[in-house]
């Protein structure tokens, strides 16, 4: 029941300032290990449903527990405790592109060492270590001394899962880690995700729009309606009619990666 | 234009100008100056009678006075000296300052309202303020021009710099922190890397404003050249200031084109 990976969401809500629902009142069990996929259309409350569970949106009423621990809704040291055990990846990749590939990943470990550690680039061999295996998950050690910002989007992306990595996470959230990508890369991407969890276990959410991706990754899959829990099923027994339920509309070629790709 | 392109169909016409608020305008600033220069006696029939005088000091300030030069090297030296040592630590100083004044970065608002107007109170009094308020406080000399320019680069980086830093993009330090990363981490990993090379540029702007601002403070005490012209200028011996303008010039010409040469590299 304590254990690190599970996430429990009861009664979360969040309201932006603006007024705008994220989240209205989601009830909502992850067990450790699992893979799951969030689908729903842009404004469904998707981004909202990962970034409640680090922190980043804290919620307005409810509650979140990881690993039975609530999450902390002010900014301080017991928040970064937890997000040092979440690992984060974006749609925007969100590497320091001026700084080097190694750099980026060791940002993973900040949490781990003390402050002038990495202040002063003093990084233990030990952190060193998680850093290069982590690049060497993904496949991309040789790049390790490079500019981050002079690598192609599918290997900065590379990065910001080995960075994901380096925190030695017991969750992954994935907000939309394939969206700026081509279809080649979005394949390879999404498999070194399913790889990841395979391998190591890792309780992992991704969010993504394409149907084709979260039927063919997703072990479980979660629908989002404006800020409602719509579906929740696994991914074999998803049917068309869900998938109408979930975006109020029956699904197009445009919401097909390897539709949209022929196109 | 051509009558032709003028009344072609769709094309819209030149909206007429303004003429009321052109005359307005034009009267304001021509009664601002008359006021101005009444006030302060300014006339061009006295300016026209005083030309004599003008030229008899150019004559006599010319050709420069060349012997004096070895006796000039080591105040020049000192000038670029106190640049150097204001540049540098006012250079430091001036990172929290700007990090704490941008928006975006500072921990809360108290903070950033006590940074931000100790910021403008430092931009508002000139460098020459500063020059004499420590030539009073440490001695007429390098080290109170030194300090004098500390105060003046803080003043020109944490400004400049900070509106950098406000202009970033905030997602890569929204990553450091979902990492766990604490404030300084998200500063360090996140926000500075992007404004870095602004800050060497800024630097580099600052220095070069220093070394030109180094020969003023020496007028009021505060080293460097400026105190050797003060002291031949008080004594009448223009082809010696000829000389000493002539190598503070050439000085900053230098600075100037190599920090511009490296700046324009950068950002």
């Amino acid at each position: 029941m304590t254990d690190k990976a599970a996430i429990r969401f009861q009664g979360a809500r969040v309201v932006y300032p603006n007024g705008a629902v994220g989240l209205a009142g989601v009830d909502l069990d992850i067990k450790p290990g699992e893979f799951v996929v969030v689908v729903g259309s842009s404004g469904a409350g998707k981004s909202t449903l990962l970034r409640s569970v680090n922190g980043l949106t804290p919620l307005t009423s409810g509650s979140i527990t990881v690993g039975g621990q609530p999450v902390p809704k002010k900014e301080g040291r017991e928040l970064r405790r937890l997000r040092a055990g979440v690992g984060m990846i974006f749609q925007d990749f969100r590497i320091t592109r001026r700084l080097s590939v190694m750099t980026n990943v060791l940002v993973g470990r900040v949490a781990h060492v003390p402050g002038w550690r990495a202040m002063l680039n003093l990084w233990p061999a030990a952190d060193r270590e998680i850093a290069f295996r982590a690049l060497e998950r993904v496949s991309i050690a040789d790049k390790a001394w490079v500019r981050a910002g002079d690598l192609s989007g599918g290997q900065q992306q590379r990065v910001g899962i080995a960075r994901a990595l380096a925190q030695e996470p017991a969750i992954i959230l994935a907000d939309e880690p394939v969206a700026s990508l081509d279809p080649v890369t979005t394949h390879q991407i999404m498999r070194d995700l399913v790889r990841i969890n395979q391998e190591l276990g890792i309780t992992t959410l991704v969010n993504l729009h394409f149907l084709d991706l979260a039927r063919r990754y997703g072990q479980r899959i979660i629908g989002l309606k404006a800020g409602e829990l719509v579906y929740d099923g696994t991914a074999d027994s998803v049917t068309q009619a869900d998938f109408k339920n979930i975006y109020g509309r029956d699904p197009d070629a445009g919401d097909l990666l390897d539709e949209s790709e022929a196109s | 234009m051509n009558e032709a392109s003028r009344a072609a169909p769709g094309r819209p016409l030149r909206p007429a100008r303004n003429w009321t608020l052109i005359i307005a305008a034009v009267g304001a600033v021509s009664l601002m100056t008359w006021w101005s220069a009444r006030g302060i006696g300014f006339s061009l029939v006295e300016l026209a009678c005083n030309l004599p005088g003008g030229r008899r000091l150019l004559v006599e300030s010319w050709p420069p006075d060349w012997s004096f030069f070895p006796r000039l090297l080591g105040p020049l030296l000192e000038t670029l000296q106190i640049a150097v040592v204001g540049t540098v630590i006012g250079g430091i100083l001036a990172i929290p300052i700007a990090v704490l004044a941008a928006r975006n970065l500072t921990p809360g608002f108290l903070v950033w309202f006590v940074d931000r107007n100790f910021m403008n109170i430092l931009r508002t009094l000139p460098d020459l303020f500063w020059a004499m308020l420590f030539a009073a406080a440490v001695g007429f000399g390098p080290i109170a021009g030194a300090l004098a320019l500390t105060v003046f680069t803080i003043a020109v980086i944490s400004k400049l710099w900070s509106e950098s830093l406000e202009a970033i993009d905030m997602a890569v330090p929204e990553a450091v922190r979902a990492a766990g990363g604490s404030w300084l981490a998200m500063l360090q990993f996140g926000a500075i890397p992007q404004a870095l090379p602004h800050y060497v540029s800024y630097a580099l702007y600052a220095f070069e404003l220093n070394v030109r601002a180094s020969m003023i403070l020496g007028l009021v005490g505060a080293g460097g050249i400026g105190m050797v012209l003060e002291t031949q200028r008080s004594t009448f011996e223009y082809p010696r200031v000829t000389l000493i303008v002539l190598s503070v010039l050439v000085l900053v010409l230098i600075i100037e084109k190599i920090s511009e040469s490296i700046r324009r590299r950068l950002v």
